[in-house]
């Protein structure tokens, strides 16, 4: 039940329970690992932690101790001046402030119950800084990677962060709609980009997972997939890809469509998109338990098509995950039952244009299932 | 016709030019990397963070997600001695169009234990064994097979390189502002109650890019603020909370909201900070008019006295004096904060690092302040925005408008 708004009955997605589900879950990977506490500094990370919502803020940042877990406590402790966004599980005196003097954020740290008596401390990156203030305030540290642990208990989605994802998908198929409206010869990418990102803020939703949603393919000279939207004014008959995503609750889901802008798709426009459709089905067939990204690759190589110029799959979850299935990354990930995949295929033709379709699988027991469902 | 918003100002003799020559700037910013290099005896630099690769290569990337960001992230190599910096990127149409194409790779991934040989054998390749490099972050794929360099914290060569700006970067500034602004414009007019603050965001994350900016950079704040302290968020240190994070939240007749947003325009941040009050007709009373004048003198006596030479220090007890000796700005923030390719950076003036950190910084020519006081009435909520301006060889230029509706600057 898709929607964004809270019932009478509940939220539609029980976050109380989805939050104490990924803590416990969170809490006996520790164990496992043998891990004594987490510093957590990437974001998905910290919310997959802390459940809280902090502020959004673009890019890949570095390391910073923004959140801890302590094992012995079970508590998790948040960089946070204040109290709003925060669930009430993580409480005022589980909260250290904003500082901009290092010492001042050494000493908060070192007070967190627990910490200090680590032996075995977590982390999902580092800087040659903090591994000293580590060092400093845990006597005998061992630092050890966080990053695979984290990866690993994300992977594996509950009931409730699915649902998160599919309320994601129909976020982002809404704005796919919106998209497909306003796209007309003379209207530009950038326009465009500025429609998909109204149409997802007005649902409740203005952190796009990625700027990267609008361009339109020539069909004169080269055709390389393109990331960066600019003032080019789209022509009559051109095929533009469309690749909306969303983040729902830091979950993300994401679709992409290629459409020919004000006109029936000419011959070979229909072959390039039969084409794109011959090589993410085939991706997408591949998508079943045990298999690896090895077989992905083997399933595009199968298809004709020269080497992809962008990555096959990756996952999705509290925004991009392992597996990534690309640049010649990820043959030995193994896709696992339950796990939940970006899939796409981008194919071009000099003289016709370019086709990408994207689609979220999901990878079930008995083979893969599409959860997108826009028209095609 | 290139606006001469500068009128001539100078940043060590150099004229602010209306529009940045973006290629000179890159060189200049490469030169003072070079120079730092060189100066802190540090063989390269290893950065891995979004906004230190885009100082250090002038590429762009798309806005993303972290998440996103951080697994398809660009790499930027930069060693000593050499002409131009490595980039290791999928973003190839954000590459500025001089970079040297041998310098130009393909992405890393540095977050994979998958093809990290790779990028061991781009380091090894460009450094040799024991090497001393500066990094901003270090993924555990890194750690393991990267360990025959000496890794330092890049910091103190991106810092220093950083804290004085050319007058390019100053320009560029001016124009993420200058977008940011007229987005602005557009959500002012039509702010009402009944809109939700997503759908602020949505008006203005629109406009901006029809607008020509390269990415967003904040989830943009349309906090309301409360009339007293207590009604607000609980706080650590018992001073205001802000800023809190954008909800679907219905805005209502008569909200005071404080706007926060920033965006990112070829590679620069923008940062604007305005009070609105929610309604039709907005007209605001004696006391927010008095808030908002007393506002306008701390600026106004902070910046009567900025010019190069001038400490921190002096500035931050300027405002303090003008305010009837209460510190006018959040217990966690500043007086003022840098800005350049990320959106808060050195130099900071106000904040826990003390009267003497402050005291030792020095205002210097290509400074760019972004002040931000605050003043709290208890019981009648406040006042905040946000003016930015840049340390020039005489004083200081404006780079953020002077309008402030539906405040008026008295004549």
């Amino acid at each position: 039940m898709s929607g964004v708004m809270a019932l009478e009955d509940g939220a539609r997605v029980d976050f109380t329970r989805l939050r104490r589900d990924r803590r416990r879950r969170l809490l006996a990977a520790m164990e496992r690992a043998g891990l004594d506490a987490l510093v957590l500094g990437r974001s998905a990370n910290v919310r997959y932690a802390a459940g809280a919502r902090l502020l959004w803020r673009a890019g890949a940042n570095p390391f910073g101790p923004v959140c801890v877990v302590v094992r012995s406590t079970g508590k998790v402790h948040l960089l946070s001046s204040w109290d709003d966004g925060i669930p009430p599980e993580i409480g005022h005196e589980d909260l250290y402030g904003l500082f901009w003097n290092p010492a001042h954020l050494i000493a908060a740290i070192a007070a967190i119950a627990g910490l200090s008596d680590s032996r075995r401390v977590g982390t999902d990156s580092i800087t040659p800084f903090f591994t000293g203030v580590l060092t400093q305030i845990v006597p005998g540290v061992e630092l050890a990677d966080a990053a695979g642990l984290l990866n690993e208990v994300r992977a594996h989605k509950t009931a409730d962060e699915l649902a998160c994802v599919q309320t994601a998908l129909s976020l982002a198929e809404a704005a796919l709609a919106a998209l497909d409206d306003a796209l007309e010869p003379g209207i530009s990418e950038r326009t465009l980009l500025g429609v998909f990102v109204e149409a997802v803020a007005r649902l409740g939703a203005p952190t796009p997972p990625s700027e990267s949603v609008v361009f339109a393919t020539p069909r004169q000279g080269p055709v390389r997939f393109r990331y960066l939207a600019s003032d080019r004014l789209i022509n009559k008959g051109e095929l533009v890809v469309l690749s909306p995503g969303a983040l729902y609750a830091g979950y993300e889901a994401g679709l992409a469509r290629t459409r020919t802008a004000g006109a029936t798709p000419s011959p070979a426009a229909m072959a390039l998109g039969d084409r794109c459709r011959r090589a993410i089905d085939a991706l997408i067939t591949a998508c079943r338990p045990g298999n690896t990204g090895g077989d992905l690759y083997r399933a595009w190589q199968a298809t004709g098509e020269p080497p992809a110029e962008i990555a096959l799959a990756w996952g999705l979850g509290l925004g991009a995950e392992s597996p990534m299935v690309g640049f010649g990354r990820g043959s030995d990930a193994v896709l696992e039952e339950g796990a939940t995949l970006s899939v796409q295929a981008w194919v071009s033709q000099e003289g016709t244009g370019g086709f990408l379709e994207r689609e979220l699988v999901q990878v079930g027991a008995n083979g893969p299932e599409i959860l997108s469902r826009s028209e095609r | 016709m290139v606006d001469d918003w500068a009128a001539g100002a100078t940043i060590g003799g150099v004229a602010i030019p209306g529009l940045p020559d973006m290629a000179r700037m890159r060189a200049d910013r490469y030169a003072k990397l070079q120079g730092q290099l060189e100066a802190q005896g540090v063989d390269g630099l290893v950065l891995l963070g979004s906004a230190d690769v885009a100082y250090a290569t002038g590429a762009d990337a798309p806005g993303e997600d972290s998440g996103r960001a951080g697994l398809f992230r660009a790499v930027a190599v930069v060693v000593r001695g050499e002409s131009a910096p490595h980039l290791y990127t999928a973003f190839w149409d954000g590459v500025p169009d001089e970079f040297p194409a041998d310098h130009l790779h393909g992405p890393l991934f540095p977050d994979l234990d998958d093809g990290i040989e790779h990028f061991v054998h781009a380091l090894n390749g460009h450094f040799s064994s024991g090497a001393t490099l500066g990094v901003d972050d270090q993924t555990y794929p890194m750690l393991r097979t990267l360990g025959h360099f000496t890794w330092t914290d890049a910091t103190a060569v991106l810092g220093a390189a950083k804290i004085l700006k050319t007058v390019d970067e100053v320009s560029a500034i001016r124009e993420a502002q200058r977008i940011t602004e007229q987005a602005m414009d557009t959500v002012r007019e039509v702010l009402r109650p009944g809109l939700r603050q997503t759908d602020l965001s949505g008006i203005f994350l629109r406009r901006i890019f029809e607008l020509g900016a390269t990415a967003n950079a904040i989830d943009p704040i349309w906090q309301v603020m409360t009339p007293t302290k207590a009604e607000g968020p609980w706080t650590v240190h018992g001073d205001l909370a802000y800023p809190t994070s954008t909800t679907d939240r219905i805005l209502r007749e008569g909200d005071i909201i404080w706007v926060d947003a920033g965006i990112c325009h070829q590679g620069y941040a923008s940062d604007f900070g305005r009070t609105w009050i929610t309604t039709a007709h907005p007209s605001p009373t004696d006391r927010q008019t008095s808030q908002f004048q007393r506002w306008q003198a701390v600026v106004d006596a902070a910046r009567d006295i900025l010019k190069p030479g001038v400490s921190a220090l002096e500035l931050g007890r300027a405002a303090i004096a003008m305010n009837d000796g209460v510190k006018p700005w959040m217990e966690h923030f500043y007086l003022a904060h840098g800005i350049g390719t990320d959106s808060a950076e050195m130099p900071l003036i106000g904040t826990d690092l003390g009267e003497g950190f402050d005291g030792s910084l020095i205002m210097g020519p290509g400074m760019v302040l972004v002040f931000e006081p605050v003043i709290w009435e208890e019981g009648y909520a406040g006042y905040r925005s946000e003016d930015i301006v840049a340390v020039t060889d005489t004083g200081w230029v404006q780079l953020s408008g002077l309008r402030y509706d539906p405040f008026e600057v008295a004549a």
